[in-house]
């Protein structure tokens, strides 16, 4: 589950901070290009792309997340970054007292303002500018190896290599969930989530494990087909049972994996395999959603889709932008961009109202949005 | 990307190849008297035939065996084509790296080797690996010309520590290995794995046969050792298509490797038909397991499958044996040919049928010819772990060798091979980066083990040296 702006002051943040970034988003009187009138989400004109000469220090990023008081952090091959007013990356790596340099997810505790780090060996709390770290031997971390982290309540949830931890910020005890005390077919476990009142631990060969922490249930969604050489029939559950990223928001869940893509809104499932589907690949490293519309990042490009029309985005053999946005029954619209993504291999995502950002195998995308009306929220709505 | 030849030969011998496969309908004819006891299982050419007999269709240039090349007969949900399929195709890997610069003040070329636990269960396994790997190495460097960096080991043993095999690949990735070797364990492999495509470090399995280990869509990873499917889909033909079996009972450890492992001969049996009478655990060390005994014996099999280490297993053939279960016939994995099984079995080891990589008796001049160099380093004869692991060393330093200290264009090179010679045989990859080359079967006959002669394959390799071809 993705974090909301919680405070006053937090807010006035980020309102700075997204004036600051400026998106060309319209009040209710304007009216968006005519091209993209009938798109229901946002759609990026052009990408802005960050590198080592602007300080971050690898290719790879991995991760994304823009904090509710407007900062920018992002988790890279070789480091913690953060964006500074100028545009440039400050790192923080393991002389900084992170436990590793591979910096692979981020959450943030939108109740303290915490930034929560998963890193190649061990979990860290970035608070107050210290790092603090916990590691398979010096807490209950279940494996140093944590490839997912959320902040749910007061408990920071980690999937690791070797299961799901859990650790209670106020006492600091650590709950560990593994196929020895859970419903989890496998403890291999690849990212943690939470809507309301659920925990989703998305599994490697176990699918997704939902938990409810007030009854300690557990159920789990798996593939139909029960094997690995096909898809037997379309929307019937889960595409595959190694989950790549589990993602929650507004009531809908979100699978990516290595073999496609699948949606769970409650009553029934939608799948998407490439070929028979506009999503561009089969293998999908992850999922951001926002107001039920799915930002997917693959090997091959960007996919956004609510489900009916998909927009893609690919680089070129020249390093240029393609959007391609599938309509249904239409041909598809094919726009040749002057800027693309900093890479196809697309790691991961931040998206909100303003801008999107993406983590990708080469580089930093920024994707700044044609003017779009912006979803209507309680607040703009109230007189 | 296969060779003109490799087409030619495969579009000119449908008819026979088909004809020897797994899609008749006929019962074989039973085996000459030379065949030992006359178990010989069925020749089949996987990826050698380039039709797939499940939909007639015609495989285009890079286009592999659907489902491993498992019989037609045991396909699931045969007759029904799928809404998609996947690995008929190999997944390509789209992100960059193969025109990175090399890393700067190179010593070595590292490659990181994960053996098991030494005291655990696959302990000894992992160290007879070991000893091939090392002389892979050895060989290596020695044949270094000058100017060219040495191969150096970067050697790790997996530890009690909950998921340490992630801990350690990681630790490879610190080491800035290009690629690494390993391991047995199935747990440990697949976390490993997980933890390789975080790395984009390459991975050769050489020994661990769980079956789901390469359908994870990792593009990341190659498998020289024939794993637990390719003895499931021959064990069921030849239990219930040739012995006439239909009352077949599973005996096999509680444990995954013991899970996954007979997954694949129970759903294959019970597509042909004969679903298993029972389908009973045992825990590694149990001495007493006299209700699953009983339950076995109430089940009146006529054949019986084993799955655990070799010395628990041998325990269970005795004690079935002597607990009166006479006429069933008794079946098992390529583990219990090791000389625990028949210290522990004794008597009733006669009569037992295994499935097993091949003959290691054969005269064949390259396997005879890695004895001689492996019992002159190491004063034992090399057993299947050692071969299969100096196999995957070879097979990883020759990549390294072709593409430099780049691990995104080592990948390139081990992800596009489909066919490696080695001297453990010819290989032949599918669309998971799997060797599904054709493995025969062993059966203990007056007290020793008598190998089937290996299916023959209609296309000779062209010699006994790598015939790599990079995409």
């Amino acid at each position: 589950m993705k974090t909301s702006i919680q405070s006053p002051t937090v807010l006035l943040g980020g309102m700075l901070l997204a004036g600051a970034f400026a998106a060309p988003c319209l009040g209710a009187a304007e009216a968006p290009p005519a091209t993209f009138r009938d798109v229901p989400f946002p759609v990026i004109e052009r990408f802005e792309n960050f590198g080592q000469e602007h300080g971050i220090p690898h290719y790879k990023v991995h991760a994304v997340l823009k904090t509710s008081d407007g900062q920018l952090w992002i988790g890279t091959y070789n480091g913690l970054c953060q964006r500074q007013p100028d545009g440039t990356f400050k790192r923080y790596g393991p002389e900084d007292g992170l436990s590793h340099k591979m910096a692979m997810c981020l959450a943030e505790d939108t109740a303290t303002g915490d930034l929560w780090v998963g890193t190649m060996r061990g979990l860290n709390r970035v608070s107050g500018g210290k790092i603090t770290s916990y590691t398979q031997t010096s807490s209950g971390l279940p494996n140093n190896v944590v490839y997912g982290v959320d902040v749910v309540g007061e408990n920071v949830w980690a999937a690791t290599a070797a299961g799901t931890g859990a650790m209670n910020l106020k006492t600091g005890e650590w709950q560990i969930y593994d196929h020895n005390n859970s419903i989890m077919h496998e403890p291999w476990c690849y990212s943690v989530t939470h809507s309301k009142d659920k925990i989703f631990i998305g599994v490697w060969g176990g699918g997704i494990v939902e938990h409810d922490p007030k009854r300690g249930s557990f159920k789990e969604y798996r593939d139909p087909d029960g094997d690995f050489h096909y898809d037997l029939v379309p929307d019937d559950g889960p595409i595959n049972d190694i989950t790549s990223w589990v993602n929650w928001e507004d009531g809908v869940l979100w699978q990516s994996t290595y073999f496609g893509m699948s949606r769970y809104d409650g009553t029934g499932w939608k799948t998407w395999v490439e070929e028979k589907s506009p999503l561009l690949s089969n293998f999908v490293n992850f999922v951001w959603p926002l107001h039920r519309v799915g930002w997917i990042g693959s090997d091959k490009g960007l996919s956004v889709t609510d489900g009916t029309i998909w927009v893609n985005y690919e680089v070129g053999e020249h390093d240029e932008g393609i959007r391609t946005i599938h309509r249904p029954g239409q041909p598809p619209e094919v726009t040749q961009m002057s800027t693309a993504l900093a890479n196809g291999f697309v790691l991961g995502i931040y998206v909100d109202d303003d801008e999107a950002w993406f983590g990708t195998s080469h580089g930093l995308s920024r994707g700044i949005f044609a003017p779009y009306k912006k979803p209507a929220t309680v607040a703009a709505t109230q007189p | 990307m296969k060779t003109p030849l490799f087409w030619s030969l495969a579009v000119a011998l449908p008819v026979s190849v088909a004809a020897a496969g797994y899609g008749y309908v006929e019962k074989p004819e039973p085996p000459a008297a030379e065949k030992d006891d006359g178990c010989a299982s069925v020749p089949v050419d996987p990826a050698l035939v380039n039709t797939n007999q499940t939909t007639g269709a015609t495989y285009a240039e890079d286009e592999y065996p659907y489902y491993a090349n498992t019989p037609d007969d045991m396909i699931p949900f045969r007759g029904v084509e799928p809404y998609y399929r996947y690995w008929t195709k190999r997944l390509p890997f789209r992100g960059p790296g193969r025109d990175y610069p090399d890393p700067p003040n190179l010593k070595s070329l590292k490659v990181g080797l994960l053996s098991p636990a030494p005291y655990g269960p696959e302990g000894a396994r992992g160290a007879r690996t070991k000893k091939g790997v090392v002389l892979a190495f050895e060989e290596a460097n020695a044949a270094r010309r000058p100017g060219q960096l040495p191969f150096e080991i970067i050697a790790r043993d997996d530890a009690p520590l909950w998921g340490s095999a992630a801990n350690i690949a990681v630790d490879f990735a610190d080491n800035e290995v290009l690629g690494f070797l390993g391991t047995i364990d199935g747990d440990a492999t697949h976390v490993a794995l997980r933890a390789t495509l975080k790395l984009e470090t390459y991975m050769i399995n050489t020994s661990d046969p769980d079956p789901t280990l390469t359908e994870t869509q990792i593009p990341w990873l190659t498998r020289v050792f024939p794993d637990d499917r390719q003895q499931c889909f021959r064990l069921a033909n030849l239990i219930v298509k040739q012995r006439d079996c239909k009352r077949i009972a599973i005996l096999r450890e509680s444990s995954r490797p013991g899970r996954v492992g007979v997954m694949h001969f129970i759903n294959y049996i019970r597509r042909l038909g004969f679903p298993p009478v029972q389908h009973l655990f045992f825990k590694p060390g149990d001495k007493d397991i006299t209700m699953q005994i009983d339950a076995i014996k109430a089940a009146e099999p006529d054949a019986v499958l084993f799955y655990g280490q070799p010395d628990d297993c041998g325990r269970f053939v005795k004690q079935l044996r002597e607990a009166g279960l006479k006429r069933a016939q008794f079946f098992g994995f390529d583990r219990l040919q090791e000389a625990s099984f028949k210290e522990n079995a004794g008597a009733y080891a006669e009569g037992m049928t295994i499935c097993y990589f091949f003959n290691p008796g054969r005269p064949n001049q390259v396997w005879q010819d890695f004895i001689a160099r492996f019992q002159n380093r190491w004063g034992e004869k090399p057993d299947i772990y050692a071969a299969y692991g100096y196999d995957g060393a070879k097979l990883m330093l020759e990549a390294i060798d072709h593409a430099g200290p780049n691990r995104f264009r080592v990948r390139d090179y081990l992800a596009g091979l489909n066919e490696y010679d080695g001297v453990t045989g010819h290989m032949i990859f599918d669309g998971r980066w799997d060797n599904i080359v054709p493995i025969t079967t062993a059966h203990f006959k007056d007290g020793a083990w008598h190998y089937d002669p290996l299916p023959e394959l209609r296309r000779k390799p062209v010699s006994q040296t790598a015939q790599a071809t990079p995409k």
